[in-house]
């Protein structure tokens, strides 16, 4: 029972790490039809930004991650505008080809500047001590990423259902000419939530280091991880994407405790179950 | 009318590439004697591949770009990941149009495989910096390795871990090649010397959560844990999630390959991996004038001195191994006769005394015991606190 | 035949694409023997480049006319290259009967494959064609003592084509040997696509309920059509394997899958020339500028795919049809 608690858990906090990084992409390849393949390499940059900060200029934690996030979007901001803006109503694998293209570019310009080395982001003391739990003990920053998951969720969904934004958004998705004519500036929606998609792609780099450490590989090494992910989850959905990163997440960990050896095999041998089960994924929208 | 001039633009100037790179080989110049180097320059292991680049540029660096009044001529080909007919491609490449009279490199042991079958017709040998299963060695008489086998580095554990009094251990590996050869290695040498391995456990090469293999760990109640994993970004995973799941501070030992903590991997292991122990053929720290030297070149070539890790010493020995066959052979090519000179070769390396071991072709070297710990200036290293010296590869004996 | 056609441009139609496909193929058989005699010391590089233009050419299939998306593809080239390493390894050492068995292999692979993947649409569907190739990638890496797992398959030794021509270091026998049978692979391919067989798959591909109403079952199209491919792509396998005498844990990976689209997109889907120009000019572009600098290659590569979405929307074969049709008519426009 303990051991099934524990393993719970790491499922959970794992699983998280992987929400804050993949909901993003979701969000543009359900709402925005953007299959932007290059998304793990916006969250690899935020993550470049919050341990150059938060290490090399001593500056924390907390900023480092604020940083992350503003310094990405910056970055995005002119690539949304030259090339992404310039896709959305293309192919999708014209999508994949620019976007694995830009991935290319990623590596091979991070490689230039800060060299194949691993990068950390030191944690605070606080996050940083293992907490008691009373039946086993947990890195405190493996409970920090389990709320900051819950809060993304939470507010993502409030943002999306509940505000004047989320409504101008669904309307863009729906129908873009007509959401135009009725005065809605298309436009200004689908950068605005690229650059949200783009944000929490570099919080989620961040905070999620310790998973996924940052490198220049990053961004082509879990690139299937986070595909895998949101189509289970059914692109677009919120609840769908939180389901699959849970899910797959206790599949996973479950799956390399009670048979390590043959990890891969469960995990890959439940993606292909669960999509034929659901081929719209978990929670997704119908098509 | 975009597409079209963009179009043609792009014409022209692959017509140009392609004059470039793949038109002129030309033969060399008759006083001028090419090596190819086959490494992992970009992708996922570039970091190894620059150091492979970093040795060969020390070691220019220190003995000049001649050898005898022949010249020597470095040329670079990239293989980013394992990928065997790429490899072969790149070899023949190498042998049939730059004219090259030695191969060095490979970081990968396919790679090396699907070289060694042209070295006779080419003429060529081919001096292996990394690339470490013992089987290689057989497949060609025209190889010579430099760098070391997994079971080289590991079997020194077995006796070092008994001997601090840890005998029950879990032993822990990536599922591939050198994993297993690892895990065999391991626990043949920590049965030798009178422990056990209670519990093995192969992880697949793409696992980036190990809080479920420490659960394992925990569950079998073993003194000590025995880890191999390549070196790269997941190691850092492995030795957070040891001390997170408070395995470490329960008392489990840790013990693993220098893999685990190449240099270039220890400003961001750091605290983590303080007091682990690990067995390998070369640390940076190692304190002897020629490694030293060494040091300094290499962080010259390099531009960072964060980067430098173990490859790169085996491209550097590997250099000096090559320049023995150029010696030897007066700058003709002769695969037979430069392979038949370096045999028995020893020399001082910047890892400590070596010899290339007349029989397999392999290099047999100290092996380290080391320590991860601060050193005067605070940054973190591998302490060296034992030798094995004379390390032939198990793999190899017969 | 089709003479009822009473518009004689469009009898003349099927006439002139005809012409246009057997200079098509004259072509690519021309551009190989060039490069054989341009760059008789890059043979092994042209080699692998043939080898991996059948997959690339089996991709066309599923994704340009069937409309498929898959990026798990190299699942049954990789089936193809093991069936051939082991088969060699085994003492099968005949080239011709290597080649069937990697295209039998595929083809059963490709079986199994489509039967997964025609479970689901869009984005689940690629998702399925990954979890594949790396459940496969997963298979061969356990199964150690059949394929060598990481270490690769080595140690085959092809028996000489027609019993004189050894496959050497200097590759020119695996080279004419891939260059033909690519020529005969494709030649197969153009015959199939423009039967009524391809015509109901580029309909699946357009209007699936048009083609249902007219009572044909997607299913059973989609799945032959995935035999054929895997059968051309094990081919590619099995070429691989002979000419290289190597097989790697790389030829059933999701990074040969990915780069197999990505050359089809850039060559252009939906037309085969698009596969073969899309992965010669990808790997040539690969391989020159990774001669030229090893270690910042990667960026370039990088802005070329960049490039080309914006420049050239239709990939590299649909600019010159176009290049090609606005210079016509400019010539038309001149000449009376």
């Amino acid at each position: 029972m303990q051991t099934a608690l524990s393993i719970a858990l790491d499922a959970l906090a794992y699983g998280m790490a992987l929400f804050i990084i993949c909901i993003g992409l979701s969000l543009t390849m359900g709402l925005m039809r953007l299959v932007n393949l290059a998304h793990g390499a916006f969250a690899m940059i935020g993550g470049y930004i919050a341990s150059y900060a938060a290490r090399d200029l001593g500056l924390g934690y907390a900023v480092g991650i604020v940083l992350a996030v503003a310094g990405t979007i910056l970055i995005a901001i002119p690539l949304e505008r030259l090339l992404f803006r310039r896709i959305y109503d293309r192919s999708e694998l014209s999508q994949v080809l620019m976007t694995i293209g830009i991935t290319f570019c990623v590596i091979g310009i991070t490689n230039y500047f800060f060299g194949p080395t691993l990068k950390t982001i030191p944690l605070p003391a606080e996050l940083a001590q293992p907490v008691d739990l009373g039946f086993r003990s947990i890195a405190g920053h493996r409970l920090f990423v389990i709320a900051s998951g819950l809060v993304v969720a939470g507010g993502l969904w409030f943002l999306i259902e509940r505000t004047g934004f989320g409504i101008n958004l669904r309307a863009a998705v729906e129908n873009a000419p007509m959401a135009r004519a009725l005065g809605v500036r298309t436009e200004w929606i689908y950068a605005a939530s690229f650059a949200l998609a783009i944000g929490l792609a570099a919080f989620g780099g961040a905070v999620g280091a310790e998973f996924l450490p940052i490198e220049p590989y990053y961004a082509l090494r879990y690139m299937v991880t986070f595909l895998v992910v949101v189509s289970v989850g059914g692109a677009g959905s919120i609840p769908g994407a939180l389901a699959a990163c849970i899910l797959l997440g206790a599949i996973d960990v479950t799956a390399r405790y009670l048979v390590p050896d043959f990890g891969n095999f469960f995990f890959y041998l439940a993606v292909i179950l669960i999509v034929c089960l659901f081929p719209r994924g978990l929670l997704g929208r119908a098509q | 009318m975009i597409d079209r001039r963009s179009f043609s633009r792009l014409l022209s100037l692959g017509a140009l590439a392609l004059a470039s790179g793949l038109g002129l080989g030309g033969a060399a110049a008759a006083d001028t004697v090419k090596v190819g180097i086959i490494g992992p320059f970009s992708g996922p292991f570039a970091l190894q591949g620059k150091n492979f680049q970093a040795g060969v540029e020390a070691w220019l660096a220190q003995n000049g770009k001649s050898v005898d009044g022949h010249d020597i001529e470095i040329v670079y080909r990239d293989l980013p990941t394992a990928n065997p007919q790429q490899s072969r491609a790149l070899a023949q490449e190498l042998i049939v149009r730059d004219k090259v009279q030695y191969l060095g490199g490979v970081y990968f042991t396919p790679d090396a495989m699907a070289i060694t079958p042209l070295l006779k017709q080419g003429n060529v040998p081919l001096v292996i910096f990394n690339a470490a299963t013992s089987a290689i060695m057989t497949s060609s008489p025209l190889v010579v390795r430099t760098s070391f086998t997994t079971a080289q580095t590991t079997t020194p554990l077995g006796k070092a871990a008994v001997d601090r009094g840890v005998k029950k251990f879990v032993s822990v590996v990536s599922d591939y090649g050198p994993g297993v050869d690892a895990e065999a290695a391991f626990k043949k040498a920590i049965t030798a010397a009178g422990g056990e391995v209670v519990e093995s456990i192969r992880m697949p090469l793409n696992t980036t959560e190990f809080s479920p293999i420490m659960q394992r760990v925990r569950d079998a109640g073993a003194q000590g844990v025995f880890a191999f994993l390549p070196s790269g970004p997941p190691t850092l995973g492995f030795v957070k999630s040891f001390n997170d799941t408070g395995l470490k501070q329960s008392g489990v030992k840790l013990f693993a390959t220098g893999d685990l903590t190449q240099e270039s991997d220890l400003p961001a292991l750091g605290e983590a991996a303080s007091g682990m122990i690990t067995s390998f053929h070369y640390a940076v720290s190692h304190d002897s004038d020629v490694n030293r030297k060494f040091v300094a070149a290499a962080e010259k070539a390099l531009g960072d001195p964060a980067q430098l890790s173990f490859p790169a010493v085996g491209a550097y020995d590997g250099m000096h191994v090559i320049a023995r066959m150029i010696a030897a052979t007066g700058g003709k090519q002769d695969a037979e006769k430069a392979v038949e000179a370096v045999k028995g070769l020893a020399w001082e390396s910047p890892r400590g005394p070596v010899k290339i071991d007349p029989e397999t072709r392999h290099i047999t070297e100290t092996i380290y015991l080391r320590e991860v710990a601060k050193d005067a200036k605070g940054h973190w290293i591998n302490k060296e606190i034992q030798r094995f010296p004379e390390q032939k590869d198990p793999g190899l004996a017969k | 035949m089709t003479r009822q056609a009473p518009d004689s441009a469009a009898a003349a139609r099927p006439m002139r694409s005809l012409g246009r496909d057997s200079v098509g193929v004259a072509l690519v058989a021309i551009a190989g023997l060039a490069g054989y005699w341009l760059f008789p010391d890059n043979l092994s590089f042209l080699t692998r480049m043939i080898s991996v233009a059948l997959l690339v050419l089996s991709l066309d299939l599923v994704v340009g006319y069937c409309g498929i998306a898959s990026l798990g593809q190299a699942a049954l080239y990789g089936a193809g290259a093991y069936a051939a390493g082991i088969a060699c390894l085994a003492g099968v050492t005949e080239p011709f009967l290597l080649i069937l068995i990697g295209a039998a292999a595929g083809g059963v692979t490709g079986l199994l494959m489509g039967t997964i993947m025609l479970r689901a649409h869009g984005l689940p569907q690629l998702v399925l064609s990954i979890a594949i190739v790396q459940l496969l990638h997963e298979a061969a890496n356990k199964a150690y003592s059949v394929t060598g797992g990481s270490d690769g398959l080595s140690g085959m030794a092809p028996a000489p084509l027609f019993g004189i021509f050894e496959f050497d270091l200097w590759g020119r026998t695996a080279y004419l040997f891939g260059l033909a049978l690519l020529v005969i692979v494709f030649v197969a391919l153009k015959l199939l696509v423009r039967s009524p067989f391809g015509m109901v798959c580029r309909g699946l591909k357009q209007d699936p309920l048009r083609v249902s109403a007219l009572g044909i079952s997607a299913f059973p199209v989609l799945l032959r059509m995935f035999l054929i491919s895997g059968a051309v792509a094990g081919t590619g396998g099995a070429l691989g394997a002979i000419a290289t005498q190597v097989v790697g844990l790389d030829s059933v990976s999701f990074e040969l899958s990915a780069n197999a689209l990505v050359m089809l997109v850039l060559g252009g889907l939906g037309n085969l020339y698009g596969a073969l120009i899309g992965t010669v000019v990808f790997m040539a572009v690969e391989h020159i500028v990774a001669a030229f600098n090893p270690f910042h290659w990667l960026t370039l590569v990088g802005g070329l795919l960049v490039a080309i979405v914006l420049f050239a929307p239709r990939g590299l074969s649909g600019s010159i049809d176009e290049a090609a049709r606005i210079l016509m008519r400019g010539k038309r426009r001149t000449a009376p």
